[in-house]
């Protein structure tokens, strides 16, 4: 008999060839495996004492060097030199200094609704966005996908996530995610898969609905999922890929373990403070605060549509604090390029970097002792910017840029 | 056998603070990346550990959130951590100690009811942990069946190379 199915029971009972439902345990077939320069060095290690180095195919398998990129030093290079060989001997596609950051490469390149992804990056959670099951995993994990093109999985419990109505003009998807942060807390949803519902989702550009998937783990979801629909098709459309479309949503009587509801008009723009991610107030009860240095991109936050909402409010304005940002791919920087928004950054006194991560985990810019950082990122974990004596807000894009321009965190009036 | 509870940890211990990202490109060897292990919560952490004979480490919830770096498992394991129970693991964590064949236990409540220091006897099979020192008895939530296929056989790729794939 059939029973109802959430947006990832339905996934995996496709990719399988048989109805599964949540606490099954399954061994799938993936679409793809990635691994970037922090976790590929120990990947090849485990596929070595596995006895192979060669991957199930070619066109399945992506690497990505971005983490620490362009290479900040000796180690870093040849880690590098490691990860070109591995891609030369199984002739892969490998993404290089300045592509960009692994999460935005496989969007542009291959997420699509209902493709399983598997990457040995915690944020791997992003493609949910797109209607894809992608989860991260560890490096032995991923050297195992990377050989036998399957993985084993236990189908996750869900917890329903059902925002309704409009978001204040001065509120963005990050401010939501934060917000949600806080009522489920760091270990909320931990092994389940987070499924975003209602219009305020749909209504939502298909990158700021990536900016909640791409967060779903911390709050210790195994993935977070959104439906795929015409906006969906529109992103891949503008990809080349509209033929990878199809429409995902979860049956009616799909059993939720949890279920959250949220009325957007609630919701103000918010901050995490230090060290944890669900530490969120809001903006209004930081302001004021002085900060050293404003950082704008990473995989949560780096992608066309956050830098031209920072532009804008920096456009033709200086900033009283170091502002780094990091456009979250090649093809974005390219737009960003044409649409004169790295003008503006330039103007208003950014160091514009090289697609990549960056900031995010300070390897290749790091914070000193004491400073003060907000960033668009993901995680404000003790050292997690390269010091362990810094600390770190997280935010908005548009409470990233108006905080710039005064040195001090300041509340988004927006328009 | 028995063996000591070497720390008990609070909530939401993540995988930087287990072993700093920042070391993760400079050093693939996992004894010498060990000495690194748990550096901004207790400098002492490598060579107590190292000074004990298979020790354990207790935490309370959502131990090993964040990054998903098998290197934090990597290096527990390489300072001789014998098993870590706690009241909740993240998932790509609990995955990950499986993977290279190191037990990770649920236990509710755990991180109250034991002392730094307390020698614990664990049994797999029955489910339970007889703490020597308190005289008391917990009972955790069995491995599921997979997973414990997998530690048995010590670790993934093991387990891969025995059966031949998945
Ligand atoms: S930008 Fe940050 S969170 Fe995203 S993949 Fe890079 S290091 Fe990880």
């Amino acid at each position: 008999m059939n029973k109802a199915q959430t947006m990832v029971e339905k996934i995996l009972s496709n990719k399988i060839k048989k109805d599964v439902y949540a606490g099954d345990m399954i061994i799938s077939p993936i679409d793809l495996a990635f691994a970037h320069d922090g976790t590929l060095p120990l990947a090849i290690e485990k596929m070595e004492e596995m006895g192979t180095t060669k991957v199930f195919n070619k066109d399945r398998v992506l690497v990505i060097c971005d983490h620490a990129s362009p290479s900040p030093s000796e180690k870093v290079s040849n880690v590098h030199i490691m990860m070109r060989r591995f891609a030369r001997e199984n002739r892969l596609n490998l993404y290089e200094n300045g592509d960009g950051i692994c999460h935005q490469i496989v969007l542009e390149k291959f997420s699509a609704p209902y493709k399983v992804i598997v990457g040995a990056d915690s944020h791997t959670c992003t493609h949910g966005g797109l209607g894809a099951f992608s989860t991260g995993m560890g490096s032995t994990d991923i050297a195992a996908a990377m050989i036998y093109g399957k993985t084993w999985f236990k189908i996750p419990e869900a917890y329903k996530i059902e925002v309704n109505g409009a978001l204040k003009h001065n509120v963005f998807s990050k401010d939501l995610f934060l917000y949600i942060a806080g009522k489920i807390g760091a270990d909320g949803a931990t092994y389940m898969s987070l499924e975003f519902l209602g219009s305020t989702i749909k209504d939502m550009s298909i990158e700021s609905r990536l900016t909640m998937t791409n967060m779903a783990i911390e709050v210790g979801a195994k993935c977070g999922i959104m439906e795929g629909d015409e906006k969906t098709r529109e992103f891949l459309r503008r990809y080349g890929r509209e033929k990878e479309f199809k429409e995902v949503s979860p049956d009616k009587d799909a059993v939720y373990r949890d279920e959250l509801y949220i009325v957007s008009e609630d919701v103000e723009p918010m901050i995490a403070y230090p060290h944890k991610v669900d530490n969120v107030a809001p903006v209004s009860d930081f302001a004021g605060l002085d900060i050293d240095q404003v950082c704008i991109g990473s995989c949560t936050n780096g992608r066309l549509e956050d830098l031209r909402i920072a532009a804008k409010i920096l456009k033709g304005k200086k900033s009283k604090c170091r502002l780094v940002v990091y456009p979250a791919s090649r093809d974005v920087l390219l737009k960003a390029i044409k649409d004169g928004l790295i003008d503006i950054f330039v103007e208003a006194g950014a160091a514009v970097c090289p697609p990549g991560c960056g900031f995010c985990i300070g390897r290749t810019i790091a914070l000193g002792d004491g400073e003060v950082v907000l960033s668009t990122q993901n995680r404000n974990f003790k050292g997690r910017m390269g010091n362990n004596n810094a600390e770190i807000y997280l935010c908005s894009p548009a409470t990233a840029a108006v905080s710039a321009l005064n040195g001090k965190i300041t509340y988004p009036e927006g328009d | 056998m028995s063996s000591e509870i070497l720390r008990v940890f609070p909530s939401d211990i993540n995988t930087d603070e287990i072993i700093s990202g920042k070391y993760k490109y400079d050093e693939l060897d996992m004894n010498k990346l060990a000495v690194h292990t748990f550096e901004s919560i207790d400098k002492n952490f490598y060579n107590d550990a190292r000074s004990k004979k298979d020790p354990i480490i207790v935490a309370a919830k959502n131990f090993g959130c964040g990054s998903s770096r098998e290197q934090a498992p990597q290096v527990l394991k390489a300072c001789g951590i014998s098993c870590i129970i706690a009241e909740s693991f993240a998932r790509i964590f609990y995955r990950n100690c499986f993977n290279i064949g190191l037990p990770a236990i649920e236990c509710n409540d755990i991180a109250e009811k034991v002392s730094k220091g307390d020698k614990l006897e664990i049994d797999f099979e029955s489910g339970t942990i007889k703490n020597l020192t308190k005289g008391d008895i917990y009972k955790f939530k069995p491995i599921p069946e997979y997973i414990r296929k997998i530690l048995d056989a010590g670790g993934l790729i093991p387990f891969l190379k025995n059966n031949d794939g998945f």
